[in-house]
C-alpha cells in the first residue's frame, strides 16, 4: 500500500518545465533519497508535494487521498511534514514554541491542546539534543542549531511522511553520520515516519536510503535500490563523476 | 489548577496600571480629563494591537471600525429614545449594535483584504475609512454629511444629570472596562492555539502554511476581534462623551496614525505594550499640546521611524529582554 | 445634447487621466524596483503643489518652470529619505517600510503646515481656453496634460535607451543576477527611489495646473487612494501601466460623476470617491497584478 504516489506530475513556470512527467511511489516506512544536480527540479517537486505549487498535469495521491490541489495547510494534518533547505524558524518565538507549533497543527491537530503540545515539544527537543536552547528565541540560534530545530519541529508534527530538503547541507561529516543514525532511529521507532531526502551529499544518501530516485532537468532518470542506482552509468554521467564517499 | 491561574499573571500589571489611573483621576481634582484621554489611548491601542501586533499586518483604515461603532451607539440612542422604560437598556443595545456593525464591516473588508498579502493588504485597507465615509455622505445614509445629533435624546433617556455624569465619568469607566477586556482577550489568544498560529504567520506566512496553519482563518479571527473592540471604544469614547457624530470626524485617518504610534512605541505584539504606549503617547501629547501646540505629529512621526529602524520591539519589548531571567518575567509579556 | 455633454466630459476625463497617470508613475516605479509601497505618496504630490504655489505667488515664476525645480526638490527628498531610512530597512519586514513611508508623509505634511499654515490656498494662472467642439478646455489643463505625456515619454526613453535605465530594469528582473553582473544594486535602489519621489513631486506641479485651488498641507490624502487604484489598475510595478491606468481612471471618474449627478438625492462627488474605492477592491479581488498587465 503506497503512502505517496505521484502520477505523471508536470510543473511549468511559463516556458520552463521544472518537473517533467514524474511518477513515483513511496511506501509506508520506506527511506527514499531523491537526488540530482542543481536545477534538476528536486525542490520544485517537494513544493508540489507539500502544496506550495499545484502541478499543471498529473496527480499527487497521499494515503489514498488525491491531494493534487489541496491547500498546503490541509496537508499537514494528513501526516505530511517538511523541512526547508534554508531553515525557516519563527524567529521571535522560542525554540520550544516553534516545535510546539508543529505538534499543534500537524497530524495531531484538533487532538492536543497547548499544554500537551508543549510537552511533545520538550520531548522532541531532548531527542535532537537542543534542550539548553529550549527557551531562546529561535532567531538567535546558529545555522546548524536552526536545522536541528527545523527537524524537531517537523517531527513534532508526528508525520507519516517527512520531506527533508537538503537537511544535511553545511554539516560536518561526523554530524551527518550522527543525524542519519538519529533520523533512522526515530523513523523506525515512530513506525510510520518516512524520510524522503533530497541530497547532494552522497554520504547521507548511502547511509539512509533504501531506494534512490534521480532527477535530471525535471525528469526522472533512475528509480532503483540505492546501490544499483549509484552505480548506474546514467547517474555517474549526470554527476560527472561523484562516486559515493567511502 | 495553579498552573491555570499563573497563566493570567501578566494581566496584573495591566490591571494595576488601570487601577492607579482610576485612583489618580478620582482623587486628584482636575486630573480626570487626562485620565480619560489616557484610558482612551490604552483601549484603542489594546484593540489595534490584537491585529497589528499579533499578525504584523497594518490596517490603515482601522478608524472605520471605531466610526462604525460610534454610529451604532448613535443610531440606538436616536431611534429608541422615545420608547418608554428602556432607559439604560438603550445604551446596552447601542453597544450590541456597535459590535454587530463592526463585525459586519470587518467581515466585508476582510473578505477582500485578508486574501491579500502584506503590501496589497495595506493598499486595500487604505481607502476603507474614506470609502465608508463617502458612502455615508454620498448615499445620504444615516443623515449623510449632516451627521447625527442626539443631545436631546440622551437627556430624555437619562435625565439631564444622568446624561451629564455619563458623558463626564461613566463613559470613561466603560472605556476602562473595554480596555481591560481587550487585554484579557489578548492574553487569552496569546496562550492559546490562536496565538501560536498568529505568531507563526507573522514571522513566516509560507512556512506557517506548510506547518498546517490555516493562515486566512486566523487572520480573520484577529481582524474581527480587533474591529469589535474598536467599535466598542468608538461607541463608548465618542458617542457617549460627545452626543453627536459627523462622518468626517469619526473616519479621520489621524486616529489610525495614533493607534500605530501607540502600538509601536509600546511594543507590537506584547500584552503590556499598548498600556505603556498609550500612557507615554497620551502624556507626551497632553504636555506637548500645552507647550508646543500643533506639533505633536511632527514630533511623533520621526519617532515612529526611529522606533522602526532602531527599536522595533518597542518599550515593553526591550523590557522583556532585560527581565527575561528575573522574577518579573512572568508578569511582563 | 446629453451625448455631447457626456463625450465632452469623457475627453476632460482623459486629459485629467493623463495627469493622474503621470502622478502615479513614481509609485509604481518605487514598488517595481524596491518592492516598497510608498504609503505617503500623496504628501509628496502636496510638496510639488506648494513648490508651484510659492514660486508663482512669491516669485512670479510660471508653473512650467516650476517643473524642473519640483523635480530637483523631489530627487533631493528622495535621496535624503533613502539614505537615512529606507536603506536600513531593506531586510526588514514589509510592515516597517509601510510605516516608514507613511511617517515620511506625515513629517512632510506637518513641516509644510508649520511653514505655510493650514489654510486653503490657490493661484491664478489664466491663459485662456481652447474650444474643441464638444467641450472647452482651459489652456493650463492642456499644458498639464501635454506635460504629463512628455514626462512619461522621457521616462520610457530613459529606461530603454540609457545604460543606467537598463541597469535598473535588470535589477527589477533579478537583483541577485544584476549584482553578479556588476550592477551597483544599492545605487540602483537609491536612484530609483529618488527618481520615483522626483516624479511624484513633479506631478504635484502638473496637478495644480489642472486644479490651482484647494492647496493645503493635507490635500495629499485623497490623491494617495486614487494613485493606488490607478497603480493597481495598471499593474503595481509598471510605470507605463500606471500611465494608462490613469487614463482609464480619469475616464471613469468623470463619467461616473456625470452619471451620479443624474440620480436624485445623492451627492455625486462623494459617491465618485466611494466608487474609486470599490474599484480598488474589485481589482484586488479579480486580478491584483493589474488589469492592464500581462502577468
Amino acid at each position: 500500500m503506497s503512502l505517496l504516489k505521484l502520477e505523471n506530475v508536470t510543473k511549468r513556470f511559463g516556458g520552463l518545465i521544472a518537473v517533467n512527467k514524474v511518477s513515483l511511489e513511496i511506501s509506508k516506512g520506506e527511506f527514499v533519497g531523491i537526488v540530482g544536480p542543481n536545477g534538476s527540479g528536486k525542490t520544485t517537486l517537494f513544493n508540489v508535494i507539500s502544496g506550495v505549487y499545484f502541478p499543471e498535469e498529473g496527480r499527487v495521491i497521499f494515503d489514498g487521498l488525491d491531494i493534487t490541489t489541496l491547500q498546503p495547510y490541509k496537508r499537514a494534518p494528513l501526516g505530511l511534514g517538511r523541512t526547508f533547505q534554508i531553515p525557516r524558524p519563527f524567529a521571535s518565538a522560542t525554540v520550544r514554541e516553534n516545535v510546539a507549533v508543529g505538534a499543534m497543527f500537524g497530524s495531531l491537530s484538533g487532538k492536543v491542546g497547548v499544554d500537551e503540545s508543549l510537552e511533545i515539544a520538550d520531548q522532541t527537543i531532548e531527542r535532537v539534543r537542543l534542550q539548553e536552547h529550549r527557551d531562546k528565541p529561535a532567531g538567535t540560534l546558529t545555522p546548524v542549531e536552526k536545522k536541528l530545530m527545523e527537524i524537531a519541529r517537523a517531527l513534532a508534527m508526528k508525520p507519516k511522511l517527512l520531506l527533508m530538503d537538503e537537511a544535511m547541507a553545511g554539516m560536518h561529516p561526523n554530524d551527518i553520520d550522527h543525524m542519519v543514525a538519529f533520523i533512522k532511529q526515530v523513523a523506525v521507532e515512530e513506525k510510520i515516519a518516512i524520510v524522503a531526502m533530497v541530497e547532494h551529499i552522497m554520504r547521507a544518501v548511502v547511509g539512509m536510503a533504501e531506494k534512490v530516485i534521480v532527477l535530471h532537468q525535471g525528469s526522472k532518470i533512475v528509480d532503483a535500490p540505492t546501490k544499483e542506482a549509484l552505480e548506474d552509468p546514467k547517474v555517474v554521467e549526470v554527476y560527472l563523476g561523484h562516486p559515493p564517499e567511502e | 489548577m495553579k498552573k491555570e491561574i499563573t497563566k493570567y499573571y501578566p494581566l496584573i500589571p495591566v490591571f494595576a496600571a488601570y487601577l492607579v489611573l482610576f485612583l489618580i483621576g478620582k482623587n486628584i481634582s482636575g486630573m480626570w480629563q487626562l485620565v480619560a484621554m489616557l484610558l482612551f489611548y490604552c483601549a484603542m491601542g489594546q484593540a489595534f494591537n490584537i491585529f497589528l501586533g499579533m499578525t504584523g499586518y497594518v490596517d490603515f483604515g482601522y478608524v472605520a471600525f471605531m466610526g462604525v461603532g460610534t454610529y451604532g451607539m448613535a443610531l440606538s440612542i436616536t431611534n429608541l429614545a422615545h420608547i418608554e422604560g428602556l432607559g439604560i437598556g438603550i445604551i446596552i443595545i447601542g453597544f450590541i449594535l456597535a459590535l454587530v456593525m463592526s463585525t459586519l464591516l470587518s467581515m466585508a473588508v476582510g473578505a477582500v483584504a485578508l486574501r491579500l498579502r502584506g503590501a496589497y493588504f495595506a493598499i486595500a485597507t487604505i481607502g476603507v475609512n474614506e470609502g465608508f465615509r463617502f458612502l455615508i455622505e454620498g448615499a445620504r445614509i444615516w443623515n449623510g454629511s449632516e451627521g447625527l445629533i442626539f443631545t436631546a435624546q440622551l437627556n430624555q433617556i437619562l435625565g439631564r444629570e444622568g446624561a451629564s455624569s455619563l458623558m463626564t465619568f461613566w463613559a470613561d469607566i466603560m472605556v476602562l472596562i473595554i480596555a481591560a477586556l481587550a487585554a484579557f482577550v489578548t492574553l487569552f489568544y496569546m496562550r492559546s492555539k490562536i496565538g501560536y498560529a498568529l505568531t507563526a504567520l507573522r514571522e513566516d506566512e509560507d512556512a506557517a502554511k506548510v506547518m498546517g496553519i490555516n493562515v486566512t482563518k486566523y487572520k480573520i479571527i484577529a481582524f474581527i476581534t480587533s474591529a469589535c473592540f474598536a467599535g466598542l471604544v468608538g461607541a463608548a469614547s465618542w458617542a457617549l462623551k460627545t452626543p453627536y457624530v459627523f462622518p468626517p470626524e469619526v473616519f479621520e485617518i489621524h486616529y489610525t496614525i495614533e493607534a500605530i504610534i501607540i502600538v509601536l512605541l509600546g511594543g507590537a505584539g506584547t500584552l503590556l505594550g499598548p498600556v505603556a504606549g498609550g500612557l507615554i503617547y497620551g502624556i507626551s501629547k497632553y504636555y506637548l499640546a500645552i507647550f508646543m501646540p500643533g506639533f505633536q505629529l511632527l514630533v511623533f512621526a520621526p519617532i515612529i521611524i526611529i522606533i522602526i529602524v532602531l527599536f522595533p520591539e518597542g518599550v515593553v519589548g526591550m523590557l522583556k529582554s532585560r527581565t527575561k531571567d528575573s522574577v518579573l518575567a512572568r508578569f511582563i509579556i | 445634447m446629453f451625448l455631447e455633454q457626456l463625450s465632452g466630459n469623457l475627453i476632460q476625463g482623459l486629459v485629467l487621466g493623463a495627469v493622474y497617470g503621470m502622478a502615479t508613475m513614481g509609485l509604481s516605479l518605487i514598488f517595481g524596483v524596491l518592492k516598497v509601497v510608498n504609503v505617503g505618496h500623496g504628501a509628496f504630490i502636496m510638496v510639488g503643489a506648494f513648490v508651484t504655489l510659492w514660486l508663482f505667488n512669491a516669485l512670479g515664476i510660471s508653473p512650467i518652470l516650476a517643473v524642473p525645480v519640483a523635480f530637483a526638490v523631489g530627487m533631493g527628498l528622495g535621496f535624503i529619505f533613502y539614505y537615512t531610512t529606507m536603506q536600513r530597512l531593506i531586510k526588514a519586514p514589509e510592515l516597517a517600510t509601510l510605516l516608514a513611508t507613511f511617517s515620511f508623509g506625515i513629517i512632510l505634511e506637518e513641516l509644510v503646515k508649520l511653514i505655510f499654515g493650514s489654510e486653503f490656498r490657490g493661484y491664478n494662472w489664466v491663459l485662456g481656453k481652447i474650444d474643441i467642439g464638444v467641450t472647452v478646455l482651459p489652456m493650463s489643463k492642456l499644458y498639464a496634460c501635454i506635460g504629463s505625456v512628455i514626462i512619461a515619454l522621457l521616462l520610457y526613453l530613459w529606461f530603454n535607451k540609457t545604460r543606467t535605465g537598463s541597469a535598473i530594469r535588470s535589477v527589477v528582473e533579478d537583483s541577485e543576477g544584476a549584482r553578479v553582473c556588476g550592477v551597483n544594486v544599492g545605487g540602483a535602489y537609491a536612484l530609483s527611489f529618488s527618481l520615483g519621489i522626483g516624479l511624484t513631486v513633479t506631478s504635484g506641479v502638473l496637478l495644480t495646473m489642472f486644479i490651482p485651488v484647494g492647496i493645503n498641507p493635507y490635500m495629499g490624502g485623497g490623491y494617495t487612494l486614487k494613485a493606488f487604484v490607478i497603480a493597481v489598475l495598471g499593474g503595481l510595478s509598471s510605470p507605463y501601466g500606471a500611465f494608462f491606468g490613469g487614463l482609464v481612471f480619469g475616464f471613469i471618474e468623470n463619467g461616473s460623476y456625470t452619471l451620479f449627478a443624474l440620480i436624485p438625492g445623492v451627492e455625486p462627488f462623494a459617491l465618485t470617491r466611494f466608487l474609486s474605492f470599490m474599484m480598488l477592491l474589485a481589482i484586488l479581488l479579480i486580478k491584483p497584478t493589474g488589469l492592464l498587465s500581462t502577468k
